[in-house]
Protein backbone atom coordinates (compact mmCIF):
# COMPACT_ATOMS: atom_id res chain seq x y z
CA UNK A 1 0.00 0.00 0.00
CA UNK A 2 2.72 2.40 1.05
CA UNK A 3 4.64 1.70 -2.12
CA UNK A 4 1.64 2.38 -4.36
CA UNK A 5 0.90 5.58 -2.45
CA UNK A 6 4.47 6.78 -2.82
CA UNK A 7 4.48 5.92 -6.52
CA UNK A 8 1.22 7.78 -7.13
CA UNK A 9 2.36 10.84 -5.23
CA UNK A 10 5.71 10.84 -7.05
CA UNK A 11 4.00 10.68 -10.47
CA UNK A 12 1.55 13.38 -9.43
CA UNK A 13 4.36 15.62 -8.16
CA UNK A 14 6.37 15.18 -11.36
CA UNK A 15 3.34 16.07 -13.49
CA UNK A 16 2.56 19.02 -11.20
CA UNK A 17 6.13 20.35 -11.42
CA UNK A 18 6.29 19.86 -15.18
CA UNK A 19 3.06 21.76 -15.68
CA UNK A 20 3.80 24.64 -13.34
CA UNK A 21 7.43 25.09 -14.32
CA UNK A 22 7.11 24.74 -18.07
CA UNK A 23 4.05 26.89 -18.74
CA UNK A 24 3.05 30.38 -17.90
CA UNK A 25 -0.28 30.34 -16.14
CA UNK A 26 -2.46 33.04 -14.71
CA UNK A 27 -2.72 33.20 -10.92
CA UNK A 28 -6.20 31.69 -10.76
CA UNK A 29 -5.11 28.84 -13.02
CA UNK A 30 -2.08 28.22 -10.84
CA UNK A 31 -4.25 28.24 -7.71
CA UNK A 32 -6.59 25.75 -9.35
CA UNK A 33 -3.72 23.43 -10.23
CA UNK A 34 -2.28 23.67 -6.71
CA UNK A 35 -5.73 22.96 -5.27
CA UNK A 36 -6.16 19.92 -7.50
CA UNK A 37 -2.70 18.63 -6.66
CA UNK A 38 -3.28 19.14 -2.94
CA UNK A 39 -6.66 17.45 -3.03
CA UNK A 40 -5.45 14.41 -4.95
CA UNK A 41 -2.38 14.00 -2.70
CA UNK A 42 -4.58 14.28 0.38
CA UNK A 43 -6.96 11.63 -0.91
CA UNK A 44 -4.10 9.30 -1.79
CA UNK A 45 -2.67 9.67 1.71
CA UNK A 46 -6.01 9.33 3.51
CA UNK A 47 -8.25 7.08 1.44
CA UNK A 48 -10.71 6.66 4.30
CA UNK A 49 -11.52 10.38 4.21
CA UNK A 50 -11.85 10.11 0.45
CA UNK A 51 -14.41 7.35 0.99
CA UNK A 52 -16.46 9.61 3.25
CA UNK A 53 -16.31 12.54 0.85
CA UNK A 54 -17.23 10.21 -2.00
CA UNK A 55 -20.26 9.06 -0.07
CA UNK A 56 -21.51 12.65 0.17
CA UNK A 57 -21.41 12.85 -3.63
CA UNK A 58 -23.12 9.49 -3.97
CA UNK A 59 -19.99 7.72 -5.22
CA UNK A 60 -19.23 4.35 -3.69
CA UNK A 61 -15.45 4.43 -3.27
CA UNK A 62 -12.99 7.20 -2.57
CA UNK A 63 -10.64 5.92 -5.25
CA UNK A 64 -13.42 6.39 -7.83
CA UNK A 65 -13.79 9.97 -6.66
CA UNK A 66 -10.03 10.51 -7.14
CA UNK A 67 -10.26 9.19 -10.70
CA UNK A 68 -13.25 11.42 -11.49
CA UNK A 69 -11.53 14.50 -10.12
CA UNK A 70 -8.33 13.64 -12.01
CA UNK A 71 -10.23 13.29 -15.30
CA UNK A 72 -12.03 16.58 -14.71
CA UNK A 73 -8.75 18.38 -13.96
CA UNK A 74 -7.01 16.89 -17.00
CA UNK A 75 -9.89 17.82 -19.27
CA UNK A 76 -9.90 21.36 -17.98
CA UNK A 77 -6.15 21.58 -18.32
CA UNK A 78 -6.24 20.49 -21.94
CA UNK A 79 -8.80 23.19 -22.70
CA UNK A 80 -6.62 25.81 -21.00
CA UNK A 81 -3.57 24.58 -22.94
CA UNK A 82 -5.50 24.63 -26.22
CA UNK A 83 -6.55 28.21 -25.55
CA UNK A 84 -2.93 29.15 -24.85
CA UNK A 85 -1.76 27.52 -28.07
CA UNK A 86 -4.36 29.60 -29.89
CA UNK A 87 -3.14 32.79 -28.21
CA UNK A 88 0.44 32.02 -29.24
CA UNK A 89 -0.67 31.16 -32.76
CA UNK A 90 -2.36 34.53 -33.02
CA UNK A 91 0.80 36.30 -31.88
CA UNK A 92 2.94 34.39 -34.39
CA UNK A 93 0.45 35.15 -37.15
CA UNK A 94 0.67 38.86 -36.41
CA UNK A 95 4.47 38.82 -36.42
CA UNK A 96 4.71 36.79 -39.65
CA UNK A 97 2.06 38.97 -41.33
CA UNK A 98 3.78 42.21 -40.35
CA UNK A 99 7.13 40.94 -41.65
CA UNK A 100 5.46 39.84 -44.92
CA UNK A 101 3.93 43.29 -45.42
CA UNK A 102 7.12 45.09 -44.43
CA UNK A 103 9.21 43.07 -46.88
CA UNK A 104 6.65 43.15 -49.70
CA UNK A 105 7.97 43.97 -53.13
CA UNK A 106 6.71 44.69 -56.60
CA UNK A 107 8.34 42.47 -59.19
CA UNK A 108 9.87 44.31 -62.12
CA UNK B 1 -4.32 51.91 -60.24
CA UNK B 2 -7.43 49.75 -60.26
CA UNK B 3 -9.48 49.43 -57.09
CA UNK B 4 -9.60 45.66 -57.55
CA UNK B 5 -6.99 43.46 -55.91
CA UNK B 6 -6.65 39.80 -56.77
CA UNK B 7 -5.24 37.98 -53.75
CA UNK B 8 -3.60 34.64 -54.40
CA UNK B 9 -2.44 32.48 -51.50
CA UNK B 10 0.47 30.35 -52.65
CA UNK B 11 1.88 27.19 -51.14
CA UNK B 12 4.13 24.75 -52.98
CA UNK B 13 2.79 25.37 -56.47
CA UNK B 14 6.03 25.99 -58.38
CA UNK B 15 4.80 24.07 -61.43
CA UNK B 16 1.65 26.05 -62.12
CA UNK B 17 1.92 29.46 -60.43
CA UNK B 18 3.70 31.16 -63.33
CA UNK B 19 1.08 30.01 -65.81
CA UNK B 20 -1.77 31.07 -63.51
CA UNK B 21 -0.25 34.51 -62.99
CA UNK B 22 0.59 35.06 -66.65
CA UNK B 23 -2.98 34.30 -67.62
CA UNK B 24 -4.27 36.67 -64.94
CA UNK B 25 -1.84 39.41 -65.93
CA UNK B 26 -2.93 39.09 -69.53
CA UNK B 27 -6.67 39.07 -68.86
CA UNK B 28 -6.70 41.55 -65.96
CA UNK B 29 -3.88 43.96 -66.82
CA UNK B 30 -5.21 46.82 -64.68
CA UNK B 31 -5.91 44.92 -61.47
CA UNK B 32 -3.53 44.75 -58.56
CA UNK B 33 -2.24 41.20 -58.19
CA UNK B 34 -1.06 40.24 -54.73
CA UNK B 35 0.61 36.89 -54.22
CA UNK B 36 1.16 35.74 -50.65
CA UNK B 37 3.63 32.89 -50.48
CA UNK B 38 2.78 30.95 -47.34
CA UNK B 39 6.26 29.70 -46.55
CA UNK B 40 6.52 27.38 -49.56
CA UNK B 41 9.25 24.78 -49.37
CA UNK B 42 9.76 24.68 -53.14
CA UNK B 43 10.63 27.39 -55.64
CA UNK B 44 7.14 28.94 -55.70
CA UNK B 45 8.23 32.32 -54.32
CA UNK B 46 10.69 32.92 -57.15
CA UNK B 47 8.42 31.45 -59.80
CA UNK B 48 5.70 33.91 -58.76
CA UNK B 49 7.87 36.93 -59.49
CA UNK B 50 6.24 38.21 -62.65
CA UNK B 51 6.45 41.91 -63.63
CA UNK B 52 3.73 43.94 -61.95
CA UNK B 53 2.91 41.38 -59.27
CA UNK B 54 3.10 42.35 -55.60
CA UNK B 55 4.89 39.56 -53.81
CA UNK B 56 4.66 38.88 -50.08
CA UNK B 57 6.09 36.03 -48.12
CA UNK B 58 5.23 34.40 -44.81
CA UNK B 59 8.51 33.30 -43.28
CA UNK B 60 6.78 30.26 -41.81
CA UNK B 61 3.77 28.34 -43.07
CA UNK B 62 0.61 29.57 -41.36
CA UNK B 63 -2.16 28.25 -43.59
CA UNK B 64 -4.37 29.47 -46.39
CA UNK B 65 -6.65 31.53 -44.15
CA UNK B 66 -3.70 33.50 -42.80
CA UNK B 67 -2.29 34.04 -46.30
CA UNK B 68 -5.64 35.40 -47.49
CA UNK B 69 -5.87 37.82 -44.58
CA UNK B 70 -2.32 39.05 -45.19
CA UNK B 71 -3.31 39.70 -48.81
CA UNK B 72 -6.49 41.49 -47.76
CA UNK B 73 -4.54 43.67 -45.31
CA UNK B 74 -2.07 44.57 -48.04
CA UNK B 75 -4.83 45.28 -50.55
CA UNK B 76 -6.40 47.71 -48.10
CA UNK B 77 -3.01 49.33 -47.58
CA UNK B 78 -2.77 49.87 -51.33
CA UNK B 79 -6.20 51.48 -51.25
CA UNK B 80 -8.13 48.75 -53.07
CA UNK B 81 -11.88 48.59 -52.47
CA UNK B 82 -12.58 45.13 -53.78
CA UNK B 83 -10.68 41.92 -53.15
CA UNK B 84 -10.95 38.83 -55.29
CA UNK B 85 -9.56 35.64 -53.77
CA UNK B 86 -8.19 33.29 -56.36
CA UNK B 87 -6.51 29.88 -56.19
CA UNK B 88 -2.92 29.50 -57.31
CA UNK B 89 -3.29 26.10 -58.94
CA UNK B 90 -5.05 27.34 -62.05
CA UNK B 91 -8.46 25.83 -61.36
CA UNK B 92 -10.26 29.19 -61.54
CA UNK B 93 -10.86 31.22 -64.70
CA UNK B 94 -9.75 34.83 -64.93
CA UNK B 95 -12.68 35.47 -67.29
CA UNK B 96 -15.12 35.00 -64.41
CA UNK B 97 -13.68 37.87 -62.35
CA UNK B 98 -15.37 40.67 -64.28
CA UNK B 99 -18.87 39.34 -63.57
CA UNK B 100 -18.09 39.10 -59.86
CA UNK B 101 -16.72 42.64 -59.64
CA UNK B 102 -19.68 43.93 -61.64
CA UNK B 103 -22.06 42.77 -58.87
CA UNK B 104 -20.00 44.59 -56.22
CA UNK B 105 -19.73 47.78 -58.29
CA UNK B 106 -23.48 47.88 -58.82
CA UNK B 107 -23.81 47.39 -55.06
CA UNK B 108 -26.09 44.42 -55.52
CA UNK B 109 -24.14 42.43 -52.92
CA UNK B 110 -21.22 42.81 -50.51
CA UNK B 111 -19.68 39.45 -51.22
CA UNK B 112 -19.90 37.24 -54.30
CA UNK B 113 -19.11 33.57 -53.96
CA UNK B 114 -18.34 31.17 -56.73
CA UNK B 115 -20.34 27.98 -56.97
CA UNK B 116 -19.06 25.16 -59.09
CA UNK B 117 -22.52 23.60 -58.98
CA UNK B 118 -24.20 26.57 -60.62
CA UNK B 119 -21.52 26.79 -63.26
CA UNK B 120 -19.43 24.51 -65.31
CA UNK B 121 -17.26 22.20 -63.30
CA UNK B 122 -15.00 20.28 -65.59
CA UNK B 123 -14.21 16.70 -64.56
CA UNK B 124 -15.55 17.00 -61.03
CA UNK B 125 -15.17 13.60 -59.35
CA UNK B 126 -18.54 12.14 -58.29
CA UNK B 127 -17.46 11.42 -54.72
CA UNK B 128 -16.15 14.95 -54.29
CA UNK B 129 -19.37 16.36 -55.71
CA UNK B 130 -21.54 14.62 -53.13
CA UNK B 131 -19.11 15.39 -50.37
CA UNK B 132 -19.22 19.12 -51.14
CA UNK B 133 -23.02 19.00 -51.22
CA UNK B 134 -23.04 17.47 -47.74
CA UNK B 135 -20.56 20.12 -46.57
CA UNK B 136 -22.97 22.80 -47.80
CA UNK B 137 -25.81 21.26 -45.81
CA UNK B 138 -23.67 21.06 -42.65
CA UNK B 139 -22.69 24.69 -43.13
CA UNK B 140 -26.31 25.72 -43.58
CA UNK B 141 -27.14 23.95 -40.35
CA UNK B 142 -24.26 25.66 -38.48
CA UNK B 143 -24.69 29.19 -39.81
CA UNK B 144 -28.08 29.42 -41.49
CA UNK B 145 -26.53 30.78 -44.69
CA UNK B 146 -27.84 29.05 -47.80
CA UNK B 147 -25.06 28.25 -50.24
CA UNK B 148 -24.57 25.50 -52.77
CA UNK B 149 -20.77 25.44 -52.59
CA UNK B 150 -19.00 26.34 -49.37
CA UNK B 151 -15.38 25.45 -49.90
CA UNK B 152 -14.56 27.34 -53.02
CA UNK B 153 -11.55 29.65 -53.04
CA UNK B 154 -13.00 32.07 -55.58
CA UNK B 155 -14.78 35.04 -54.01
CA UNK B 156 -15.11 38.79 -54.46
CA UNK B 157 -15.45 40.90 -51.34
CA UNK B 158 -16.16 44.58 -50.79
CA UNK B 159 -13.48 45.10 -48.14
CA UNK B 160 -13.76 48.89 -48.06
CA UNK B 161 -17.32 48.64 -46.77
CA UNK B 162 -16.47 46.00 -44.15
CA UNK B 163 -13.35 46.87 -42.18
CA UNK B 164 -14.32 44.17 -39.67
CA UNK B 165 -14.06 41.45 -42.29
CA UNK B 166 -11.02 39.76 -40.76
CA UNK B 167 -10.16 36.07 -41.11
CA UNK B 168 -8.74 34.68 -37.87
CA UNK B 169 -8.80 30.97 -38.70
CA UNK B 170 -5.37 30.37 -40.14
CA UNK B 171 -5.93 27.04 -41.78
CA UNK B 172 -8.61 25.60 -44.04
CA UNK B 173 -11.52 26.30 -41.73
CA UNK B 174 -11.34 29.94 -42.86
CA UNK B 175 -13.90 29.03 -45.56
CA UNK B 176 -16.43 28.27 -42.84
CA UNK B 177 -15.34 31.38 -40.97
CA UNK B 178 -16.07 33.53 -44.02
CA UNK B 179 -19.62 32.20 -44.07
CA UNK B 180 -19.83 32.93 -40.37
CA UNK B 181 -18.59 36.48 -41.05
CA UNK B 182 -21.28 36.96 -43.71
CA UNK B 183 -23.86 36.21 -41.07
CA UNK B 184 -22.24 38.20 -38.27
CA UNK B 185 -21.55 41.33 -40.33
CA UNK B 186 -24.93 41.04 -42.03
CA UNK B 187 -23.36 41.08 -45.49
CA UNK B 188 -25.49 40.74 -48.58
CA UNK B 189 -24.25 37.68 -50.42
CA UNK B 190 -24.84 36.20 -53.80
CA UNK B 191 -23.63 33.03 -55.47
CA UNK B 192 -22.54 33.13 -59.07
CA UNK B 193 -21.62 30.33 -61.39
CA UNK B 194 -17.98 29.93 -62.28
CA UNK B 195 -15.89 27.48 -64.16
CA UNK B 196 -13.61 25.15 -62.25
CA UNK B 197 -11.01 23.29 -64.20
CA UNK B 198 -10.19 20.03 -62.51
CA UNK B 199 -6.90 19.07 -64.05
CA UNK B 200 -5.01 15.98 -63.00
CA UNK B 201 -2.63 18.33 -61.23
CA UNK B 202 -5.26 20.08 -59.09
CA UNK B 203 -6.96 16.79 -58.29
CA UNK B 204 -3.75 15.30 -57.01
CA UNK B 205 -2.98 18.38 -54.93
CA UNK B 206 -6.46 19.25 -53.67
CA UNK B 207 -8.01 18.82 -50.25
CA UNK B 208 -8.30 15.26 -49.12
CA UNK B 209 -11.84 14.60 -48.09
CA UNK B 210 -10.82 13.17 -44.74
CA UNK B 211 -9.37 16.57 -43.98
CA UNK B 212 -12.86 18.03 -44.00
CA UNK B 213 -13.53 16.36 -40.67
CA UNK B 214 -10.55 18.26 -39.26
CA UNK B 215 -11.96 21.42 -40.78
CA UNK B 216 -15.28 21.00 -39.01
CA UNK B 217 -13.59 20.30 -35.66
CA UNK B 218 -11.26 23.27 -36.14
CA UNK B 219 -14.19 25.52 -36.98
CA UNK B 220 -16.24 24.50 -33.94
CA UNK B 221 -13.25 24.79 -31.57
CA UNK B 222 -12.36 28.11 -33.14
CA UNK B 223 -15.85 29.38 -32.44
CA UNK B 224 -15.69 28.15 -28.87
CA UNK B 225 -12.30 29.71 -28.11
CA UNK B 226 -12.11 33.23 -29.43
Amino acid sequence: MIFIKLLLITILTIIFLLITLSSRFRTYQRLFIIFGYGLLTFFILFPSIADKVAEIFGIERGSDLVVYIAIAILALLSVVLYAQVKIHERAITKIVRDIAIMKSRKCE
Amino acid sequence: MSDVAIVIPLYNEEKVIRQTLEELRQKRPDDVIIVVDDGSKDNSYFEACIPGVYLLRHIVNLGQGAALQTGIDYAKKLGCKYVVTFDSDGQHCADDIEGFIEVLRKDEADIVLCSRFLGKAENIPTLKKYFLRIAAIVERFLTGIKLTDVHNGFRAINVAKFPDFVITQNRMSHASEIIDLIKRLDMRYVEKPCTIRYSNYSLAKGQSMMNSINIIIEFILGKAIK
